[in-house]
């Protein structure tokens, strides 16, 4: 996945705090310099003026050649630390030094790269914080670079199209409701995993039957999995967004967001009802992420 | 490719260890020129930073600080008795900087201090100027860019690829410091302050002769000035004799040259007679007048005159290097003494010892031709069994008698000073001139290296049809000293025992023919430093734009030119950067992608994550028109890209197969 490439965009130089210091530092050695006629200083000045002015051009080509993608991002709740996978690449033919990527868009998040050498690729992960919930653009990442000599920054403007999705937080204090939902005829709960419809595998759990191993899967090399069954739908959880006693919206899909993983951690069967959506009563870490997007994209 | 949090501001060790580095070569010109204590607590400082640091120890308290700058400033101020100058001005600075490095901590606090680092250069700079020094901070400018370049390119250990890199900084900057060296103009800032730095006594030479002061700079190997003889007409080493200063007014073995002097009215002297010897020497600064010359000087320089004595005395003290032409010749004859002028030059202090009195008396009784007076005089020190020494123990001010009849032991000044005083007890005028005899010959360079240790002090005396004639008594003393140069001299002698041991040692190591010629070699470079860049001035600058033709120019002219000189060499090499590391062009992906801009155009714009295949397939969808290009161009595509060995001419066909799309749709 590469995100940019054409449409990326250099902005103009930008001085550094230090730039500031070494202008005061030029003033007095050309005051001392002229004031003493003192060709040695005079020497001085000029050194330190030509050797800050042959960085400008390094720094300038320090960014040249350098593309970064973002990966696919895991969705996070809200609340928590958002983790951005980036692929830095040096598509040029010299070695890059002290590289910063920020997302202007998204707070301060900040990683430093030192060095990345020609035609190499170097990974990273910027971490920020999920602040509501929803689906949201990455918008830009920017590169940043003061090497070698610290007194200009050059910035290269990446577009990312890159989205990531925010799940409500989990918060709220009312209980799991008991299975209320159930349909009157239904007689008995059935434990998860022993119904007689299978419902999809997940990973195995230590101290767990070893009875519903996917042992065919195991054979193919593949990491332990259990299979799991459930009992016909009627007389399980339905997580009603109506069913929720609170006023405010956010705080209702909060509380949903609670009891999707309280369910899911007591492998009880649960579906999920939106005005916009039903999601029908199952369990398993894709059906848990289903619930959650949903809950995170409701309007 | 480590990946480092920037949030972790504390200073990495490598940088601070190139910068503490940095700091120590600023330290050489401090030594000698500021009270040691100085350099040492800042010495003590770096030192007390590297035990500090890992333990996560720092001077944090206000309180601290405060007490400790005011224990600076009062300490400065008992040592100098004020703040004012160049030295308490650059001892201040430095201890400053010694509490800096206590208390630095974070990223932006060792940016100031590499920023302090470089004023401490410039200090260094007021102190001394000469190779040496100039090399050492060359060194310490160098590391500063290495610890800012380490300190960007963050946890990469690599020892040199950081020096690699400020080397290739200043390699690339050489050529612009040279330009803007040369051509930038050296304004005045009309705010001066000129204060001079105070230098030691050893700086030697003295508009008084003592017994004992010229001896006394015997060991001193400092240079006094250094000179070239651009015709090639070089003097024999013997009448080598460097007028210094004269000395009219003595009092036995104490000689004193008056204070204020005016021009000599060039009317004084006569056409000068002899070879011209054109002469440029460069002299070392010694916060004084002096300027030397061969013997007879017949113009004075720019900025100097010529004064009663004919010797040079500069406008301005000498505070750094200067060079100068002055054009010498063997005779110059003086017109007559008048005898107002005589009497003076008669004058002895009325002390002076009865056998002295009847010594010069016999000679005069006896013989009335001032020249036989002379040899006469010259035959007494021969015969008399008189030494030449560099201790010849203490003298008295007017102990003519102890000198002349008991120790006979004594150095070129004892010499010529009781033969003037003879010579005037024997009614002859005459003075005693000091100055520089001989020098070392500097077979690489091309020119005479004079040391403090060549000083001399001669004789002048008046004959009446030809003037004044110099007369050195030290020649018929110990000849070899004026034939063969001092040093020689005294290596001749076996003169260890009166020499410190480090001037044995660099006199032992000077006869192995390496390092003789690296003495040589060094003191060539010096010399060009001194004469091509410490002289470099405003004056020189002006006279240097003459002799290219752009002379009279304003400063706004030179600034304005040196700038669109340094911009088009920046974009110059701007470019050549840009060339050299821009990526390799892969033509495929070049052309693939112009294809894919050109199907975005027509709606159809290809998703980053998309691969070609699926993309084909999604744009014959979208543009059917289209769809036999896109698939053949989509497979020429695959198989140029993932093909074990595709074919050469396929390339040219995939390129022309997108060329064409776009023509036609």
């Amino acid at each position: 996945m590469r995100q940019g490439g054409s449409s990326e965009r250099r902005l103009p130089l930008a001085p550094t705090r230090s730039l500031a210091g070494l202008l005061f530092v030029l003033v007095a050695i050309w005051y001392g310099a002229s004031s003493q006629n003192n060709a040695a200083s005079y020497l001085l000045l000029f050194a330190l003026m030509s050797v800050f002015l042959v960085s400008i051009p390094r720094t300038l080509s320090n960014l040249g050649g350098l593309q970064a993608t973002a990966e696919s991002i895991k969705p996070a709740f809200a609340g928590q630390e958002v983790s951005l996978p980036l692929e830095v690449t040096n598509e040029s033919r010299a070695t890059r030094y002290g590289i910063v990527l920020t997302l202007p868009d998204l707070g301060d998040a900040c990683e430093r790269i030192d060095e990345i050498s020609a035609d190499k690729a170097t990974r990273t992960i910027l971490r920020f914080p999920a602040a509501t919930r929803g689906e949201h653009e990455i918008g830009r990442v920017h590169l940043t670079s003061v090497y070698p000599l610290g007194f200009l920054r050059v910035l290269k403007q990446l577009p990312s199209a890159q989205r990531y999705v925010v799940y409500p937080k989990q918060a709220g204090d009312q209980r799991l409701p008991a299975e209320t939902a159930r349909s009157g005829q239904s007689s008995s709960r059935r434990e998860l995993g022993e119904g007689d419809d299978f419902a999809g595998v997940r990973a195995y759990v230590r101290g767990e039957s070893q009875r519903h191993i996917d042992w065919k899967a195991v054979a193919r090399g593949q990491a332990l999995m259990t299979k799991q069954f459930t009992a016909e739908a009627d007389g399980l959880l339905y997580l009603d967004l109506t069913a929720v006693r609170l006023d405010d919206l956010e705080a209702r899909l909060s509380q949903l967001a609670l009891w999707v993983i309280e369910a899911e951690r007591a492998r009880r069967p649960y579906g999920l009802r939106l005005p916009t959506v039903e999601i029908r009563p199952s369990l398993g870490e894709p059906h848990l992420h289903r619930c959650l997007r949903e809950l995170a994209l409701f309007k | 490719m480590k990946i480092l949090r920037k949030q972790d501001t504390r200073i990495p060790r490598r940088p601070l260890l190139w910068l503490a580095a940095a700091l120590l070569f600023t330290l050489p010109p401090m030594f000698g020129s500021l009270p040691s204590w100085v350099p040492l607590l800042f010495l003590i400082a770096l030192a007390a930073k590297f035990w500090m640091e890992p333990k996560g120890y720092r001077l944090r308290s206000l309180v601290w600080k405060l007490v400790l700058v005011a224990l600076i400033l009062s300490l400065l101020f008992f040592s100098y008795g004020s703040l004012r100058g160049i030295e308490p001005g650059v001892s201040l600075i430095v201890m400053l900087t010694s509490v800096k490095i206590l208390e630095a901590h974070t990223a932006r606090e060792f940016h100031i201090m590499i920023m302090v680092a470089w004023v401490l250069c410039l200090c260094g700079f007021f102190l001394s100027q000469n190779l040496a020094i100039a090399l050492c901070l060359l060194i310490a400018f160098t590391l500063l860019l290495v610890a800012l370049i380490q300190f960007h390119r963050g946890s990469s250990s690599a020892f040199w690829p950081p020096v690699r890199t400020a080397g290739k900084l200043l390699a690339q900057a050489g050529p612009l410091i040279i330009l803007l060296f040369l051509f930038f103009p050296r304004l005045s800032t009309g705010f001066r302050f000129q204060i001079a730095p105070q230098r030691g006594a050893s700086a030697g030479f003295s508009d008084r002769l003592l017994p004992g002061s010229v001896s006394s700079l015997a060991n001193s190997s400092e240079v006094a000035f250094r000179a070239e003889f651009p015709d090639g007409k070089i003097p024999p080493l013997r009448a080598m004799y460097w007028r210094g200063a004269v000395m009219w007014h003595g009092e036995g073995l104490e000689w004193e040259a008056p204070k204020a002097q005016v021009a000599l009215p060039s009317t004084s002297q006569g056409p000068p007679h002899g070879q011209a010897l054109r002469q440029w020497i460069t002299i070392e600064p010694h916060d004084a007048s002096w300027m030397f010359a061969l013997d007879w000087p017949a113009n004075p320089p720019a900025g100097a005159k010529l004064v009663p004595g004919n010797y040079l005395l500069s406008n301005q003290p000498i505070h750094k290097p200067r060079r100068y032409e002055v054009v010498s010749y063997p005779e110059i004859p003086s017109n007559r003494l008048h005898s107002r002028e005589r009497e003076p030059l008669l004058q002895v202090p009325a002390d002076t010892n009865p056998a002295v009195r009847a010594l010069a008396q016999s000679w005069s009784a006896e013989k009335a031709e001032p020249r036989a007076i002379v040899n006469k005089a010259l035959e007494f020190f021969r015969t008399q069994g008189f030494r030449y020494s560099l201790s010849p123990g203490e003298y008295r001010k007017n102990d003519l008698e102890e000198f002349l009849f008991h120790r006979r032991l004594g150095f070129c000044e004892h010499y010529a000073a009781s033969f003037a005083t003879l010579m005037r007890l024997a009614g002859i005028p005459a003075r005693v001139v000091t100055g520089y005899l001989g020098g070392e010959y500097n077979e690489i360079g091309h020119f005479f290296l004079v040391r403090q240790a060549d000083s001399h002090a001669w004789c002048e005396v008046w004959f009446p049809d030809s003037g004044w004639q110099r007369i050195d008594p030290t020649a018929v003393v110990a000849p070899d000293r004026v034939n063969l140069g001092f040093n020689s001299f005294l290596e001749r002698r076996g003169g260890a025992g009166q020499l410190d041991s480090q001037s044995v040692l660099a006199r032992n190591l000077a006869r192995w023919p390496i390092f003789g010629r690296a003495r040589l070699g060094w003191q060539t470079l010096s010399y060009a430093w001194d004469t091509r860049v410490l002289s470099f001035d405003g004056d020189e600058q002006e006279s240097f734009f003459a002799s290219i033709g752009i002379a009279g120019q304003g400063p706004i002219f030179f600034i304005i030119g040196t700038l669109a000189v340094t911009i088009a060499l920046l974009a110059l090499y701007a470019g050549w950067t840009h060339l050299r590391t821009r990526p390799r062009g892969d033509r495929v992906k070049i052309v693939y992608e112009s294809f894919c801009r050109k199907t975005a155009k027509l709606g159809a714009p290809r998703d980053p994550s998309e691969g070609p295949l699926d993309f084909s397939r999604r744009a014959t969808g979208l543009l059917p028109t289209e769809s036999d290009r896109i698939r053949r161009i989509a497979k020429a595509y695959i198989a140029l890209r993932y093909a074990p060995a595709p074919d050469p001419t396929m390339l040219e066909q995939f390129a022309k197969e997108v060329n064409f799309f776009v023509r036609t749709s």
